[in-house]
């Protein structure tokens, strides 16, 4: 099996450099047998041996399609020179080839599973590439930003370094700030038995607080029971499920699910964000052992839906001017919920264009996968 | 504990606080707590723009805050709440402010009997725990405190502290260890990776906690010296309950989980799962929350799993004074049901949401509080008992095992009730 001619720039990482330059070949094998070995099981080798290599795959991914259809970007190109090798080998390769696969694996695949429906089989190229992520993530072979964000995950289960007081602190300016729109609004911190545990990504509290402050005002026009916590627990993000690192990415689901089974909630609603409901829908209680969230998750798209059909909130004024939107993987393709997010865009935009291909056959944004972090 | 002796076994009833009055006087009234012998219902109150008081039983503090937050009592029956004015933060017990101000404090705890306040704060950038107004005097300087406990008699508090300060993106700095436990304002000589489910034997003596040794790479640490072996993950450990050379951490082997003690599976058989394992109280056995599959969600005793499963979650299990009945809490397709033994109480009533239960001393009857439809009750063997409540708090029994003590509010009035257990 001859390696695929990619013409790329080389990729300069300071982490993913020296831990090449670290790794031995004993090591890589011992990791890569290991993981294909106890945690893949039928589903890899059902791919990897129904592949007929008709390319068909190759005109869903973006990558491909942005790149002028360089074959290199095609989604079993990226299969053939990462799993592919190293089940030929029986995971004897050496680090450089570890590196590229990083490279394929963490930078030109956002994991959207576009190409799962496009392959007559239904073959799951993203599922592999994941599977290539493990490998180089028990490895350290994973880019420094990346990396970084799950450090951050692992060491405060938020993806921003948000100390705890820092979270509290930026809870209670926020409330003030959302009484500025609704004077009466209070956002309830700790409140055990509310209905809703609503969570958030760590970006908010960091760089978007302002989205804190506005919660706190809808909350409080729609009447509802809700609370956050004052605890680690409060971050849906994952970074750690998109590098590879199951461990951190279960410690900070269980947490995050614990949470609410803490403050007996009902359910726990969202922000906006695709990868986080993957994590704490899909993923997490996977690796955990539940067959679904052990309290319910409601994606925001979801949550905005109700609210606006049932009268709870009312828009005021439409934004101007033709507006459309990027369908999130894991919330539409993967999640369904492509009819009500145009049900919210036509009622808060006077001029909705919709894409084309759209709903579950949307592309990617690009930077979904961990590829671009927030 | 608290002495539980003193309180109010004898009156039937009393009529605490009119809460419908409190929403008259008042521009808001948050979420009420009671103490725990019950004599006292409080709330946050808003009492103008910008000024909060505590309302306790009709009464409010003589000095109004900017900012109120957490109120809650300690076991000896007073309230704390977290206070601030003019940009400065710090606690107040029962009105009266610590002399000491913060930056910021949090995350209030007490001991067993509730005399020590320990609570988490940051001055000047520096982290610490103040105990009762003191902080601890360290060493190093605390870049952040991630989890604290503290120890039954209140006499050892323990922090899962950053002692290392990290630049952005250093890699290899937080791969070098940056997270260290420090005790009573002393830090550990080994610092972590990371350091997770931080727990302290009953005698205060030796603290425990899971450590990341590397990428994957998991064990538990005993006072500094980790176990031999490490594992592919692992979760909190605890202590026995009287013999803390002893400690037993659910620990991932091949994908499969294990309990161990000691560094040694004591459970050999693996499961998908283990949780929250928890010590009879004598010791002498085990009970875990277990996935003996995939959502096939259970408890095990002594690596024995219950015949019946669940397929949503299973909460912490707890064992009834003489360690031979084992109760849990558990979820299936939406609701949660009280299981004892492996068998559902109250011929399979369901619940939209169950506490903490409590065994009689003679482990005949289970009590605790749920909710259904929106109204809380006591549920004695699974079964509802008595008034709906609109607000209820987890019942308690007296120490002569011959009482409860229910607290709860029905009609916006809160009461106190004193019922004999064999009544119900
Ligand atoms: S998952 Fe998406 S980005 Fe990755 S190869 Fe398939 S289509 Fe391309
Ligand atoms: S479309 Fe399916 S079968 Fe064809 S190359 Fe792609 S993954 Fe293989």
């Amino acid at each position: 099996m001859k390696p695929t001619i990619a013409k790329r720039e080389p990729v300069v990482d300071d982490a993913m450099d020296q831990t090449e330059a670290k790794l031995r070949p004993e090591q890589i094998q011992k990791v890569i047998n290991e993981v294909i070995d106890k945690e893949t099981g039928g589903r890899l080798w059902t791919y990897v041996n129904t592949c007929i290599h008709c390319g068909l795959c190759a005109e869903a991914c973006q990558w491909y399609l942005s790149n002028d259809r360089d074959v290199s970007y095609a989604p079993v190109t990226k299969i053939k020179d990462t799993i592919w090798v190293m089940l030929k080998n029986k995971g004897a390769v050496d680090a450089a080839f570890i590196k590229r696969c990083a490279e394929i694996a963490y930078t030109e695949c956002n994991l959207c599973r576009r190409c799962g429906m496009y392959c007559p089989f239904g073959i799951d190229i993203a599922y592999m590439l994941l599977v290539v992520r493990r490998i180089c993530a028990k490895l350290d072979m994973v880019p420094l930003y990346l990396q970084d964000t799950v450090h951050s995950h692992a060491a405060t289960m938020n993806q921003m370094w948000v100390k705890p007081d820092e979270w509290i602190d930026t809870l209670q300016w926020q409330e003030e700030e959302g009484q500025g729109y609704v004077p009466s609004a209070r956002l309830p911190l700790e409140k055990e038995g509310a209905e809703i545990m609503y969570s958030v990504i760590g970006p908010e509290p960091k760089f978007l607080a302002q989205l804190l402050g506005n919660i706190t005002a809808i909350m409080k026009v729609a009447g509802l029971d809700w609370t956050m916590p004052a605890t680690a627990g409060w971050d849906n993000s994952n970074m750690a499920m998109y590098s590879g690192d199951f461990e951190v990415m279960a410690r900070v689901e269980r947490l995050h699910h614990e949470t609410a089974q803490r403050l007996k909630v009902k359910k726990i609603v969202m922000g906006e964000c695709g990868h986080a409901f993957r994590g704490a829908e899909y993923d997490g209680p996977t690796w955990m052992g539940w067959m679904k969230p052990p309290i319910p998750i409601v994606h925001a798209i979801s949550f905005y839906y109700d609210l606006i059909k049932s009268g709870r909130i009312k828009i005021a004024k439409k934004a101007e001017g033709p507006i459309t939107v990027q369908d999130p993987c894991n919330v539409i393709r993967n999640g369904g919920l492509g009819d009500k997010l145009r049900y919210i865009m036509n009622a808060v935009c006077a001029e909705f264009v919709d894409v084309t291909p759209n709903k579950r056959h949307n592309y990617c944004c690009n930077e979904g996968g961990g590829v671009i972090n927030c | 504990m608290p002495d539980l002796g003193n309180w109010d076994w004898k009156s039937k009833e009393k009529m605490i606080a009119d809460t419908a009055e409190w929403k008259a006087r008042f521009e808001d009234v948050w979420e009420p707590y009671v103490s725990p012998d019950g004599e006292k219902i409080a709330s946050i109150v808003k009492i103008g723009e910008g000024e909060f008081n505590v309302c306790v039983n009709g009464e409010t503090w003589e000095e109004p805050y900017e900012k109120l937050w957490y109120s809650r009592f300690s076991p000896d029956g007073r309230l704390t709440v977290l206070a601030s004015k003019d940009m400065e933060w710090t606690m107040a017990v029962d009105g009266k402010a610590w002399e000491n101000s913060y930056e910021y404090i949090w995350d209030t705890k007490f001991s067993a009997d509730g005399k020590v306040i320990a609570a988490t704060v940051k001055q000047d950038d520096v982290y610490g725990i103040a105990v009762d107004e003191k902080t601890w005097e360290c060493s190093k300087e605390l870049q952040s405190i991630a989890s604290y406990v503290i120890s039954p008699d209140g006499k050892t508090v323990a922090a899962i502290a950053q002692t290392v300060p990290l630049g952005q993106a250093d890699l290899e700095g937080f791969l070098k260890g940056t997270w260290s436990v420090v005790v009573n304002g002393k830090p550990w000589q080994n610092n972590f990776v990371d350091l997770y489910g931080l727990t302290i034997s009953n005698d205060g003596k030796k603290i425990a906690a899971e450590y990341r040794a590397a990428i994957c790479d998991y064990g538990i640490v005993v006072n500094g010296a980790p176990w031999e072996t490490t594992a592919g993950c692992t979760w909190e450990p605890v202590f026995h309950p009287n013999n803390n050379d002893v400690v037993t951490a659910p620990v991932r082997q091949g994908g499969r989980w294990f309990l161990a003690t000691n560094g040694t599976f004591v459970w050999d058989k693996g499961f998908t799962n283990i949780l929250y394992q928890t010590y009879s109280p004598d010791g002498e056995r085990i009970a875990a929350t277990v996935a003996t599959s995939f959502a096939k969600w259970t408890v095990a005793v002594d690596g024995q799993p219950w015949r019946t499963k669940f397929g949503e979650c299973v909460l912490q299990p707890y064992f009834n004074p003489d360690g031979t009945k084992v109760a849990a809490i558990a979820k299936d397709r939406g609701f949660w049901f009280l299981v004892v033994d492996g068998t559902v109480l109250g011929d399979g009533a369901y619940y939209d949401n169950i506490w903490p239960p409590v065994f009689s001393p003679d482990g005949d009857k289970v009590i605790c509080k749920v909710e259904k439809h929106g109204k809380y009750a006591i549920a004695v063997n699974g079964k509802i008992w008595g008034s709906k409540y609109e607000a209820l708090w987890d019942p308690v029994i007296s120490p002569d095992g011959t009482k409860v003590l229910i607290r709860g509010i029905e009609d916006k009035k809160y009461y106190r009730r004193i019922v004999p257990l064999a009544s119900m």
